[in-house]
């Protein structure tokens, strides 16, 4: 399907270990006033181009270098808050500083601006499968050479709002949910620089659910892991780790579509981070290279109970 | 992957101007514009209050970009000659882009009126492509881009990316947004708004918002050849490029737009030279029409293409305007006809290197278009599409 991309830098966090130490200066200036999503991406893309090389923070924007970022929910906070006070006070009291903030794509934005990127500026939400997603997208522009490095990865935050909405029946996630970001920095592999390589990501696959209480729920993420295997021209025999991502409600589903795949190692990330929606996926792919042996194949799941998911398959690195 | 290309098979539109893409493209010839008073929803406290409503769909549903992009793709799939359900469901998508999804329910959720969990699960920006992703039984991939104002557009590209890289033969691509409170606040208290909206016309004051949906259907070239289908147009080539300037205000410059313009264009492997027409994002705000003539007068040479807006006829449709102007394209490719801009009297001298279709249609060959898009955050996007 296409070449392989490397992944030559990554960053993560949690909400319980966020912190702007590190970054250059000129970006946690604009850190400390954004909003809470965009403060959790710019700290994890700030490692992530750091361990690439590409932490540049001044000068022209880099136009062969730019931005795909996975969110569920991404302004939905802000929304809230600009809605409160505009129920609240009237058009008097609607806050400009707050309504320019509520578009998705702000985090992305002012991450384009912090580290100077100037290429593709994307942003899109697919549940918790925006991540896999993302990557996917990702995967797309940089194989075809319409940019040279991306940042990619997804993020989402939490605040009240958003955990009133959960507990009103908004997803159905089957665990805490948690707010974390994860990056990383995608390059074509004949082209990394000569780079350490964190690991390769040969295929990734995004489907559907349309009915996850019909006799054919788990067809949409069966599919997605068979293509994702395929793309990467890998048997499911091949598979050293798999990630696992199913809310519990929905962990029938995820096994009948892994029937096929028979790892040795299977890793539940969600049972001590919880849900991290956008973040999950990359969050995935980071565990698994860290469990897998060099050189051995992992397979990454986004599922959501949306209907969304996605499948990506990596070959670990040397420097994992 | 190169062997395979997308082309367009089908479009459909829910816009101010009517149901339809007949009505949208008879409206505009015809230099209609549907801006008017607010009356769908209580306005008196909002200044200014007028807006591009549509008025025959969606009327008693909250969910009302979903119910926009329904309809929208319902007419879409019968121009295609398409059945869903008789597809391979694993090779159909939804890339279908919003700025507001769900925001009717959210307003009624936070003023304190309980919602049943169907109606909270409609909330997202994710819920309209979720909805219309259902009602299709699709299992492909569905996705909803998030580049504010640029998101119909890049829903397109995404729609043509996933399409030649082979994740999928039909996708079901666009946009869909609603007016509501919180969006007419909002942009009237950044102060972009007027009473008119008049693209690159010297007494521009600012934008005027609308609503609908519009859905195309893109499809694998050799796809749509097999079941003898014929396409609406060729979808060449797509590019994206971030401004990396400001989060609200557009580049003075548009070099962000430019390598936007640029980028889709070397996708298409089309040279400038090569567009006879170009769909501008033409919001009429004072700053964004400055620095559109600026990005394409950069690319394409002074007044050396045909340009047109078509917000001053249907107001600023936010995540469904790329969408909308895509189909504006297909139509101009297909009619070798270009509407005028309707609101665009005189000519802003800001703007003078556009050559802008002014006061009626014109009558102009055009093989290959290309639209531009911009919005909050410094994105652009862009499509080139061709004659089929």
């Amino acid at each position: 399907m296409s070449l392989a991309v490397a992944i030559t830098g990554a960053g993560a966090l949690t909400g319980r270990d966020f912190s702007f130490d590190g970054l250059p200066e000129a970006v946690q200036t604009r850190a400390v006033r954004a909003e809470r999503v965009t403060q959790l991406v710019l700290a994890a893309a700030g490692k992530a181009l750091a361990a690439a090389g590409l932490d540049v923070a001044d000068g022209v924007p880099r136009p062969r270098l730019g931005i795909v970022l996975g969110t569920a929910f991404g302004c939905f906070l802000t929304n809230a808050a600009y809605e409160r006070r505009f129920l609240e006070g009237g058009p008097a009291a609607a806050s400009p500083r707050l309504f320019a903030a509520t578009v998705s794509n702000a985090a992305a934005g002012e991450l384009a601006i912090a580290y100077r990127l100037g290429g593709p500026l994307v942003a899109l939400s697919a549940g918790a499968a925006s991540g896999l997603v993302a990557l996917g997208h990702a995967t797309d522009l940089v194989s075809s050479g319409r940019a040279d490095a991306l940042v990619a990865g997804g993020a989402d935050a939490l605040g009240d709002d958003l955990c009133g909405w959960l507990a009103a029946g908004g997803l159905d996630t089957g665990r805490p949910p948690a707010e974390a970001a994860a990056v990383f920095v995608l390059e074509r592999g004949d082209l990394a620089r000569g780079r350490a390589v964190l690991g390769t990501i040969e295929g990734v696959a995004a489907g559907f659910e349309p009915d996850l209480a019909g006799p054919r729920a788990g067809d949409g993420l069966a599919a997605v892991v068979a293509t994702a295997l395929e793309a990467a021209g890998r048997a499911a025999s091949e598979v050293r780790v798999v990630v696992s991502a199913a809310p519990p409600g929905l962990a029938d589903l995820e096994a009948r579509a892994l029937a096929g795949v028979a790892s040795p190692t299977v890793l539940h990330p969600k049972d001590a981070l919880g849900e991290t929606f956008g973040a999950a996926g990359p969050l995935g792919l980071l565990a698994a290279l860290a469990a897998a042996p060099p050189g051995a194949a992992v397979l990454v799941l986004d599922v959501c109970a949306s209907g969304h998911v996605a499948a990506l398959v990596a070959r670990a690195g040397e420097g994992a | 992957m190169s062997s395979r290309a997308a082309v367009i098979t089908g479009c459909g539109a829910v816009s101010p101007l009517g149901v339809g893409v007949r009505a949208l493209w008879e409206g505009l010839l015809a230099g209609r514009t549907a801006v008017a008073p607010i009356a769908r929803f209580p306005a008196e406290d909002l200044t200014p209050r007028n807006a591009a409503e549509v008025r025959e769909v969606g009327a008693a549903d909250p969910d009302r970009a979903g119910a926009f992009a329904l309809a929208a793709a319902t007419e879409a799939l019968a121009d295609a000659g398409l059945d869903p359900r008789a597809l391979d469901a694993r090779r159909v998508g939804v890339a279908l882009g919003t700025t507001l999804g769900g925001m009717l329910l959210l307003e009624r959720w936070l003023a304190g009126d309980a919602r049943p969990p169907a109606e909270m699960a409609a909330i997202p920006y994710y819920g309209p492509a979720v909805r219309l992703a259902r009602s299709l039984g699709c299992r492909g991939p569905v996705a909803t881009p998030q580049l504010a104002c640029a998101s119909g557009t890049h829903a397109i590209a995404l729609a043509a990316d996933w399409v030649r890289a082979g994740r999928a033969d039909v996708v079901l691509a666009g946009g869909a947004d609603l007016l509501c409170r919180f969006v007419v606040a909002g942009f009237n208290c950044l102060r972009a708004t007027a009473d008119a909206a008049r693209p690159f016309d010297a007494a521009r004051r600012g934008l005027v918002l609308g609503e609908g949906g519009a859905i195309l259907v893109v499809e694998e070239a050799g796809h749509a050849a097999r079941r003898g289908a014929a396409a609406r147009a060729r979808l060449l080539g797509v590019g994206a490029a971030g401004d990396a300037t400001h989060m609200t205000a557009p580049d003075r410059e548009g070099r962000g737009a430019a390598r936007a313009l640029a980028a889709a264009l070397t996708d298409a492997h089309t040279p400038p030279a090569a567009v006879s027409f170009v769909s501008a994002h033409g919001t009429g705000t004072p700053y964004n029409d400055a620095m559109e003539a600026v990005a394409i007068t950069r690319v394409f040479g002074r007044r050396a293409v045909p340009v047109d807006s078509i917000k001053g006829a249907i107001g600023h449709t936010l995540g469904a305007a790329g969408a909308f102007e895509a189909i504006l394209c297909a139509q101009v490719l297909a009619e070798a006809r270009i509407p005028p801009t309707a609101g665009l009297v005189t000519v802003d001298p800001a703007c003078q290197g556009l050559d802008l279709v002014v006061g009626a249609a014109r009558t102009h060959a055009v093989t290959v278009a290309v639209s531009s898009s911009s919005g909050f955050a410094g994105t652009n996007a862009a499509l080139v599409l061709a004659r089929a």
